[in-house]
């Protein structure tokens, strides 16, 4: 135990902003938000104890929850395959030695850092509204384009479109990924006569395999929790018709706008749930299709 | 939600940098402080911030902070701020939660400081009597509204619409959009189909309201569809607002279909008129919403905005001084105008009137025009109010979308109204 916290000391010390912010700030919001979804608690009145009722309802009769966990699994489910394959075609495309590569590496970032912004999402819903900027374009080549926001099909799509030009993050740490392919592998392949297909499901998928599991663990969780943009497209209601109504939107709305502070913590325990199980999910098949190169045999 | 996290605590950083900055020089001379809240809008906070400067003249002893954000956020912050035993001394009430807050025990009775530091010797009895629960007082009125239908004066004259707006029933709206889409190709009026305050003033005038006395939703499934039928028939003749903005919910104020130009007519609150006539370069004009053609009356005439005294309210003394000058003080009184809605004091009136603008002026005559056409003011909202308001406009988007049927989407939303309410309880 001594040797173990003289070994480790100086990654404690580094860790100590975050043990702090963790302990003091973090913790007890969190198990006060536990103790909370076992009671009704209206922030007014006192919390009262009602056992599991908040979780009985939310599964038996909400049936809300269920269109909640739905949109967000769609979401989930296009957004992230999207988002990541895009950023591995860029990261590429940039890959090949490019004199300008830090410009554009900064370029194709920036939709990553602005995407965060609540500016971003109001652009957003005026680019894809019935008269908006979209449909003008297809307009001019002969489209008449949906009202993509206001109606129910297609308003989820304009959330993924977004999530995807937001490649920027996976994108850099797939280059750096890439980067640490040897290249010896490559010229040993293109003197073996391989066609570039075969190098990038023998040779680049393989050995990029600990980068895209990392990227696919992150980018999932990421998903489960977005927010904002479902929130500034649909004006916080989840509208039209709840096709927006993202699992954080719906938490939302029942804690600040209908004032149910207990329930809402029972359903942030639930996607806390939902998120530590897929991401376990994600471990436990790493075993079979992800390989480190120091790895023993 | 690690992004939204960071900006909120960054945001709650600057707020409180800024809420600290604010009081912290008048702090230094003042030993006596007082907090004002208030949702707004830049207009109205800048009348705010003059009324708090006089006060502040006048009483050099006690330092005023004020703090407002708009109506969606107003509400978040409220209850965590109650939640937190940190509410201002003062706060914007709305009618809709003035049960809720008051019967919860987060508001202070006024009736002790009637004559006592809180003077409403001037003061007329209709508007007073909308802040009491359960017989006290908790809230005072400070400005007073009604339904209104906005119209474009101008478009209406070209379309030779000749009923007359304050008399005229839901047939003649219906013709007024025809003659207005037909003659100068702008669509007659909003499609309110998912204006729950519209809905209200038809079950009003089939003798219903959104509410029983007992808190169970008034409206009958039949109120509900044929209401929805009225617009689906102005929809399916194409005299009203597309079907991809009506279907955008709580959309900004801006956004409006008069003031984009795209319709003539539409629904709002009395005091709006001011801002909505601020954004448009016709002028506007008041009608009252159409009445069924041997009805009763429909429309009613509510506070728009009260004050209250808070449960932690530290300087009561302060605090009712303040609040006894926003309604009596000629200075104070003059700057306020008539933004929050009509003020309740005739003298207040009385002072403001040599000054109207011409927008004020259209809706204080509004407001005299509709003195005998209005019935009784309905029990605040029940808990839940928020979220059937929200049902209806969910359940009522698919019927625009022609996603579902008049029927049986007024069945559903009157289910899923009495399932919420009975949860709220």
């Amino acid at each position: 135990m001594k040797r173990f916290l003289v070994r480790n000391t100086p990654g404690f010390v580094f860790l100590t902003p975050w043990l702090i912010g963790f302990f003091c700030l973090a913790l007890g919001p969190i198990l006060a938000s536990l103790f909370l979804s076992f009671t009704h608690y209206d922030m007014v009145a006192d919390p009262r104890w009602i056992g599991l009722d908040n979780y009985l309802y939310m599964f038996g009769r909400d049936r809300r929850f269920w269109k909640a966990l739905g949109v967000t699994f769609s979401f989930v489910a296009l957004a992230v395959p999207a988002r990541l394959i895009m950023a591995l075609a860029v990261a590429m495309l940039l890959d090949k030695g490019l004199r300008t590569i830090s410009f554009y590496r900064a370029i194709f970032y920036l939709p990553s850092l602005l995407g965060a912004s609540i500016a971003i999402a109001i652009l957003w819903r005026q680019l894809f509204l019935a008269d908006g900027v979209v449909n003008k374009v297809l307009a001019l080549v002969g489209f008449e384009g949906p009202a993509w926001i206001s109606d129910p099909h297609t308003a989820l799509y304009t959330l993924v479109v977004l999530a995807v030009w937001q490649f920027g993050a996976p994108m850099l740490i797939f280059l750096a990924g890439l980067r640490g392919i040897p290249r010896d592998l490559y010229e040993a392949a293109e003197i073996d006569g391989t066609p570039k297909w075969r190098q990038f499901t023998r040779i680049t998928l393989p050995l990029l395999a600990p980068v895209i599991f990392f990227n696919l663990v992150l980018q999932t969780i990421d998903a489960f929790k977005v927010f904002s943009p479902a929130f500034i497209i649909s004006n916080g209601t989840g509208a039209p018709s709840d096709s927006l109504l993202v699992y954080t939107v719906f938490l939302f709305n029942e804690a600040f706008k209908f004032f149910r502070m207990g329930y809402a913590s029972a359903l942030a325990w639930v996607l806390l749930v939902i998120i530590a199980f897929f991401t376990a999910l994600a471990f436990l098949s790493s075993k079979y299709w992800v390989h480190y190169e120091n790895e023993r045999d | 939600m690690s992004k939204f996290t960071r900006r909120t605590v960054l945001a709650g950083m600057g707020a409180a940098a800024a809420a600290t900055a604010l009081p912290a020089i008048p702090a230094i001379a003042a030993d006596r402080s007082i907090r004002h809240f208030w949702w707004g809008n830049p207009n109205r906070d800048e009348r705010t911030f003059k009324v708090i400067d006089i006060f502040q003249q006048h009483h050099p002893e006690i330092a005023v902070s004020g703090e407002t954000v708009g109506w969606g956020d107003y509400w978040t912050k409220m209850a965590t701020q109650t939640a937190g035993r940190n509410m201002a001394d003062l706060v914007q009430m709305d009618y809709s939660l003035l049960f809720e807050y008051s019967r919860r025990g987060a508001l202070r009775t006024l009736d002790e400081h009637i004559g006592n530091g809180l003077d409403l010797s001037n003061f007329d009895k209709g508007p007073l009597s909308g802040g009491y629960v359960d017989g006290k007082l908790y809230a005072l009125n400070i400005g007073s509204n009604s339904q209104v239908m906005p119209y474009n004066t101008r478009l209406l004259e070209e379309a030779g619409v000749t009923a007359d707006p304050i008399t005229w029933t839901r047939d003649d709206y219906a013709a007024a959009c025809e003659a207005i889409t037909s003659k100068t190709g702008v669509k007659g009026s909003d499609d309110l189909s998912l204006v729950t305050e519209n809905q209200e003033v038809w079950a009003r005038q089939n003798g219903r309201g959104f509410y029983n006395e007992d808190g169970t939703l008034g409206f009958t499934v039949e109120d509900v569809s044929t209401y929805w039928d009225y617009w689906a028939k102005l929809r399916e003749a194409d005299l009203v607002r597309s079907k991809d903005k009506t279907v955008i919910l709580d959309a900004p104020f801006a956004e409006g279909g008069m003031i984009k130009g795209e319709t003539a007519m539409s629904m709002m609150w009395s005091n709006q008129i001011v801002g909505l006539q601020a954004l448009m370069q016709d002028p506007v004009g008041a009608g009252m919403v159409p009445h069924k053609a041997d009805g009763k009356p429909g429309q009613f005439i509510k506070p728009s905005m009260f004050m209250s005294l808070t449960r932690d309210a530290k300087d009561v003394e302060a605090a009712i001084m303040y609040m006894s000058d926003w309604v009596n003080d000629p200075e104070s009184t003059a700057i306020l105008g008539l933004e929050r809605g009509i003020p309740a004091n005739p003298n207040v009136r009385a002072a403001l009137e040599p000054n109207f603008t011409p927008p004020e002026k259209v809706s204080v005559d509004y407001f005299n025009a509709i003195q005998d056409k209005v019935g009784a003011l309905p029990l605040p909202a029940p808990k839940g109010h928020n979220e059937v308001r929200d049902a209806y406009m969910r359940i009522g988007t698919d019927v625009v979308l022609g996603n579902k049927g008049v029927a049986e989407a007024a069945e559903e939303f009157v289910q899923t109204a009495s399932d919420i309410l009975e949860r709220a309880k």
